[in-house]
């Protein structure tokens, strides 16, 4: 509702001429669509699979900022984030395999009893 | 992609063309594999049908077409009919962006003799050709068979392990030419070798300016890596009768295999060509320029247009004529050497060649600094 | 509608649809692929936004090592179908709430600070030497970062291979 109103009172066009706002939107849409991955999807591979998408949503965001100031900083930053999400992906797989090996699930109702 | 509705059209014809191209070269690259195989292996191949037996190809193509269409009960249906398409990819959009000749200039047109030009051609290709591991896994899975599923995880984790070594081992060259666009290194190798270095010029008159003699190292492992890439043989661990039947294929027969070849005779041209635009002088005559060349068709022909057509036409001719000399070493490798086992495969992708492309790009790196100091 | 246009719409679908089969899609396999395929999208739209050189790193990185990487263990688990794909109860709903919730706040800082940044903002046409740049760029301004990255990665690739180490197969200890 309050992001309906935003658009009225600025006057964005959102069918004309791509802008920056087109890809933050998308950028938001995707960043959104893996938060409700990460909290409502059980299987952890599926979970390690929606962080990888948000960091993408965040990238686009940050090439598209970088284009619309003119500045190289934000690839830079896409270079970190990517080299992040791949490591964070290499140690994310090695612990599912490691319990996919024990338990024989990857479903994280079954290991809720590491809560304290 | 042009500025007329014409250049729009030709360049639109021109990516068929070349897909054609690519997928016309299998059957004569197969009919020279079994032609070859015979005379390695003191046989005849086949030699019936037809003079020399090349009807062997038509031959051969109505049996896949008339061939049943089988899928396995277990099979997922989807990634089963998908993957075979799939597999012609890489190599059909990476060979699209190789340069195959001289741009020809006709008019005030100017037609590339390749699909597209990308100006980051390198990297392009690279990512192109990393999503083959992905037909691999969609085959195997897809079939429900534990052999392809076993195949697959073999092929698979053996590309994605050879990646690196071919990755880091273009990383010298890239730094030598100072450009990722593929078109301005082969003319970084137009004549006779010639460098400079702390403000001295070296030439020489029998050599030509070939990146092989500038990374010699790099060459041996991107040759290497690409036939691992390709799942060729010394490296050809995705199939193994007695262990494996034929890998992530297994289930695959018919139109549906065909594809599947189309797909690695795809890669090993990918391969060829890369390894002739990066090491070879890509479609140059050796010792000369492409601006000798042009000089020389336009004195033949008397006309700009006609001048530059010849020029092109010349190298493409230089062009295949490399390329047919990699196709065929890749022919030659395969029937003359004994694969490896899978430990000893990851071993020298992980532990020999990965260190060996590090340090070679390292010693690019310092060199080119040193060299290009003015002292 | 012009190419660009044309082009932007396409991409943002292709990749809306296919994040979406991502978190929808039951068989983890699929939204795998899925997953792939958003990859494959973004790079597309890194590539429309001139980064030509990041979006060759994108698809070689994510689409080509990261994303094999997960479907090779999916492939491995081979799980098929899962017991519930969707947490429920009163929680999970209070998260779809909060979710909804999270995306109008982001549009609306979205159309907020755009408005007032887009002022004078016009994007830049020159990528020919961009490549050239970022790495000066990586190696002066970001050197820290850039070193601190490496460091990560060899404490990464060590803990993952601890992790990881098998205890049978033809590099087992005897």
């Amino acid at each position: 509702m309050r992001a309906a109103r935003v658009v009225r009172m600025q006057n964005v066009d959102l069918f004309g001429p791509i802008g920056l706002n087109h890809y933050l939107i998308l950028s938001a849409l995707l960043f959104v669509t893996g938060v409700a991955g990460v909290l409502l999807r059980r299987n952890i591979i599926v979970l390690l699979m929606s962080i990888e998408l948000m960091l993408n949503a965040v990238n686009i965001s940050f090439i598209a900022f970088g284009k619309y100031m003119n500045k190289l900083d934000g690839q830079v930053l896409v270079f970190f984030v990517m080299t992040i999400a791949a490591a964070e992906a290499a140690v994310g797989l090695a612990i599912a395999v490691n319990i996919f090996k024990r338990y024989k699930e990857v479903n994280i109702r079954f290991f809720e009893h590491l809560k304290g | 992609m042009g500025e007329s509705a014409f250049e729009i059209t030709i360049n639109g014809v021109k990516l068929v063309l070349v897909f054609l191209l690519m997928v016309q070269m299998v059957p004569v690259l197969v009919w020279l594999e079994r032609r070859g195989s015979g005379f390695i292996q003191n046989r005849f191949g086949p030699n019936r049908v037809g003079p020399l037996g090349l009807m062997q190809l038509l031959a051969d193509a109505v049996k896949f077409l008339t061939k049943e269409e089988f899928v396995p009960k277990a099979a997922t249906k989807l990634l089963f009919y998908a993957a075979p398409v799939f597999a012609l990819l890489p190599g059909t959009l990476a060979f699209s962006a190789i340069p195959m000749a001289s741009p020809l200039k006709w008019g005030e047109h100017t037609f590339l003799i390749q699909g597209y030009e990308i100006g980051v051609g390198i990297v392009f290709i690279l990512a192109i050709s990393s999503l083959a591991a992905y037909t691999i896994l969609m085959a195997g899975w897809g079939s429900g068979n534990k052999f392809s599923l076993m195949g697959a995880l073999r092929a698979s984790a053996q590309t994605i392990s050879y990646e690196l070594a071919l990755g880091l081992s273009i990383v010298g060259i890239i730094m030598m030419y100072g450009t990722f666009n593929l078109t301005d290194m082969i003319h970084a190798q137009e004549g006779a070798l010639q460098f400079q270095a702390f403000g001295y010029t070296v030439s020489s008159g029998f050599l030509p300016n070939w990146g092989i003699f500038y990374q010699p190292l790099a060459a041996v492992l991107f040759f290497a890596a690409t036939f691992a890439e390709s799942n060729r043989l010394p490296f050809d661990l995705a199939e193994g009768e007695a262990e494996l039947v034929a890998g992530f294929h297994t289930e695959y027969g018919g139109f549906k295999m065909l594809l599947f070849f189309i797909g690695e005779y795809g890669h090993m041209m990918v391969a060829s060509g890369l390894m002739a635009t990066f090491f070879f002088g890509g479609y140059n005559i050796p010792w000369t320029t492409t601006e000798q060349v042009y000089q020389w068709a336009l004195g033949l022909t008397g006309s700009a247009d006609w001048g530059s057509a010849l020029t092109s036409a010349v190298h493409f001719g230089m062009f295949f004529a490399k390329l047919a000399v990699f196709l065929w070493i890749f022919i030659w490798v395969r029937w003359t050497l004994p694969r490896f086992r899978y430990d000893q495969l990851m071993d020298l992708g992980w532990k020999t060649m990965l260190p060996w492309a590090l340090a070679n790009t390292i010693i690019t790196a310092l060199i080119v600094f040193v060299v290009s100091q003015t002292w | 509608m012009t190419a660009d246009t044309f082009l932007f719409w396409l991409l943002a679908i292709l990749t809306l649809v296919s994040g979406l089969g991502v978190v929808l899609v039951a068989n983890p396999i699929y939204s795998a692929l899925c997953l792939a395929m958003t990859m494959v999208g973004v790079s597309a739209i890194f590539a429309t936004l001139g980064a030509l050189f990041i979006a060759g790193v994108q698809m070689i990185v994510y689409a080509g090592a990261v994303m094999v990487l997960f479907v090779m263990v999916l492939m491995l688990f081979d799980l098929r179908t899962e017991i519930a794909t969707f947490s429920r109860g009163r929680f999970s709903g209070a998260v779809k709430i909060a979710v909804v919730g999270l995306l109008a706040g982001l549009l609306a800082g979205v159309f907020a600070m755009t408005t007032a940044l887009s002022d004078g903002i016009a994007p830049s046409a020159d990528q020919a030497d961009a490549t050239k740049s970022l790495g000066a760029l990586l190696f002066t301004k970001y050197v820290f970062g850039f070193e601190a990255l490496g460091i990560l990665l060899l404490v990464i690739a060590i803990g993952v291979v601890g992790l990881a180490r098998s205890k049978g197969g033809t590099h087992a200890k005897r």
